[in-house]
């Protein structure tokens, strides 16, 4: 945070204070406790006293998303990981890959099992033994979008026509749940399976698919081997998202829980590389939005996804050069 | 199978007496009111601490002291196979009671009344000790969340195989079918809280290997203590004094 930014927000803070009656006291522990105070019990006026400087408690302004960091292969004994962090919303996501018989309807392609989980450690909102609302519906929106987004081609995840198949099973954990998490969610997945090494197996004589270590062993039982060594997939049309609030008449990037948890109409936009629009959510909300402020929340998005895309290929690059 | 080279290197290399790397880190999650990351070797764990706060089944109150609850759970992805059922299945609610009792003897909880205590435990990788790395992640956890404790508990285990005792053993050592001692200690006060052991051993070696396991639970005793207070001098820093 500039030097610039912090005066901004201190002035405002003074402000407040200001409004509150309070003097610029030397004692600032106890000015700072009473601003505290101020936001716990009225966020609303709080939120607003930032929005009408174009700023908000963390003074990044209204359109930009907080820092981001992805890395790769965290996780050893998945076939592909990563760990992407939006500010302090983390998220965990692995892939483990296992042969299954392909459906009849398909007989050339594989598949991809999405699961999201919301475990009690990430919110102090999570009961334990019941599963959140929102893991249920992230894992659902995951899902549509990893599938139809078309940025796994199934074929290539194909052993033998009509007998075995993979199944990529994409676990995504939420270790902080901080706002945006579908953002954070999908930038985890996407990056695990730019991750993924597919395990190299070969077919035993009886037709039952096996693992192969790194040596290759004679073995009369092994009749042939499917890959040699371990292949990463092809990713087409890569889909990156952002999160936008939507209140009155501005549009907050990005929020955080507390941001959500104050303004709740939500718009995700999902676009791919090339710009072309994949998924679009707004699950209804108090705040009705004219289609100038959807097309503001794309041009958002638009940028967002270039910004993601660097990071991307930079985590990958790291991990190419390990 | 040979777990101990006639040299005395184990299968990852170790002594016997040597334990595998430990890495210990507060303030992983940021909702939490005390967090921490605890690595031993390839097992990582990730504890959060919520409380005190409001208990939320009013019936399970208690007005003389603090409620405390744990839960522990398994990434999908942390062992070598997928796994089906992470949560809810007896080994994770045997493991659960385990942490709550043992971290229940060290937390003051009378000086809480009518409030709760939630640690949760998730495990992202599992490479053997995993209850070990859990109690040590939890401590750091409490720790984190300023909640008051009579010592820190550390635990670590420890086994027999080829005639000779082996300090932490990992998963291999431990699915080897030989005897599994964990141990939790309250170090400074040097009582022993959680005692666990399973397959036969003969008294006299028993008594070396939870020697063997307590030495391990100092040890660990000892780098907790420094990653404390490292993070207590950043906090001290940050705040300008």
């Amino acid at each position: 945070k500039s030097f610039a930014s912090k005066e901004r927000r201190l002035s405002i803070r003074k402000n407040i204070k200001r409004q509150m009656g309070l003097q610029d006291t030397s004692k600032d522990l106890v000015g700072n406790m009473e601003v505290d105070a101020f936001r716990r019990l009225f966020p609303l006026p709080f939120f607003e006293r930032h929005l009408l400087e174009s700023i908000r408690p963390d003074a990044r302004p209204l359109g930009t998303a907080r820092d981001t960091t992805v890395a790769l292969g965290v996780v050893a004994s998945a076939d592909g990981s990563a760990l992407a962090k939006v500010g302090y919303t983390t998220m965990l996501a692995a892939i483990k890959m296992e042969v299954m018989t392909p459906s009849l309807g398909s007989p050339d392609e594989g598949g991809i099992a999405v699961d999201f989980h919301m475990p009690p450690v990430c919110s102090p909102l999570i009961k334990p033994g019941r599963p959140a609302e929102a893991a249920a519906v992230l894992c659902k929106q995951l899902t549509d979008v990893i599938i139809s987004s078309g940025m796994v081609n199934l074929k290539e995840l194909s052993l033998i026509p009509g007998k075995a198949a993979w199944m990529a099973y994409l676990d995504v954990y939420c270790l902080d749940a901080d706002g945006a998490l579908f953002d954070a969610a999908l930038l985890s997945a996407v990056s695990a399976f730019s991750h993924l090494h597919i395990p190299a197996v070969s077919v035993n004589d009886d037709g039952r698919v096996v693992a192969v270590s790194g040596e290759l062993v004679e073995d009369n039982l092994v009749k042939v081997t499917l890959n040699k060594s371990k292949r990463k997939l092809t990713l087409s049309c890569i889909p990156f998202s952002l999160t936008c609030l939507l209140y009155k008449k501005y549009i907050l990037a990005d929020p955080t829980a507390e941001e959500e948890s104050i303004m709740e109409t939500s718009v995700t936009v999902v676009l791919d590389l090339s710009g072309r629009l994949v998924s679009f959510y707004k699950p209804g909300g108090p705040v009705l939005a004219h289609t100038s402020a959807l097309q503001d929340c794309v041009a958002l998005t638009r940028q967002r996804v270039k910004e993601l895309q660097n990071i991307l290929n930079e985590a990958i690059a790291d991990m190419d050069l390990d | 199978m040979e777990f101990v080279s006639p040299e005395g290197l184990r299968l990852d290399g170790r002594r016997p007496m040597e334990m595998r790397q430990i890495r210990g880190e507060v303030g992983a999650v940021s909702k939490a009111d005390g967090s921490a990351v605890f690595e031993m070797g390839n097992t990582k764990v990730i504890a959060a601490v919520y409380g005190p706060r409001e208990v939320q089944n009013r019936g399970q109150q208690m007005s003389d002291q603090a409620l405390v609850r744990c839960e522990y759970s398994m990434a999908n992805f942390s062992t070598g196979d997928r796994m089906r059922k992470p949560k809810g299945d007896r080994r994770s609610i045997e493991i659960s009671l385990v942490i709550r009792q043992t971290m229940e003897a060290c937390i003051m909880t009378h000086l809480m009344p009518r409030s709760q205590i939630d640690i949760f435990v998730q495990v992202l990788q599992a490479d053997g000790g995993t209850r070990s790395a859990c109690i040590n992640a939890a401590t750091l956890a409490l720790a984190d969340a300023g909640i008051p404790m009579r010592d820190l508990v550390t635990s670590c285990s420890a086994g027999y195989l080829n005639s000779t005792p082996l300090l932490d053993l990992n998963y291999i050592e431990d699915s080897a079918g030989g005897p599994d001692v964990t141990v939790g200690i309250l170090s400074k006060l040097d009582k022993v809280t959680l005692l666990q052991m399973d397959a036969k051993l003969p008294m006299d070696i028993f008594e070396n290997v939870m020697q063997l396991a307590v030495e391990g639970c100092k040890a660990i005793a000892n780098y907790i203590r420094e990653v404390l207070l490292e993070n207590t001098k950043q906090l001290e820093h940050r705040r300008g004094i």
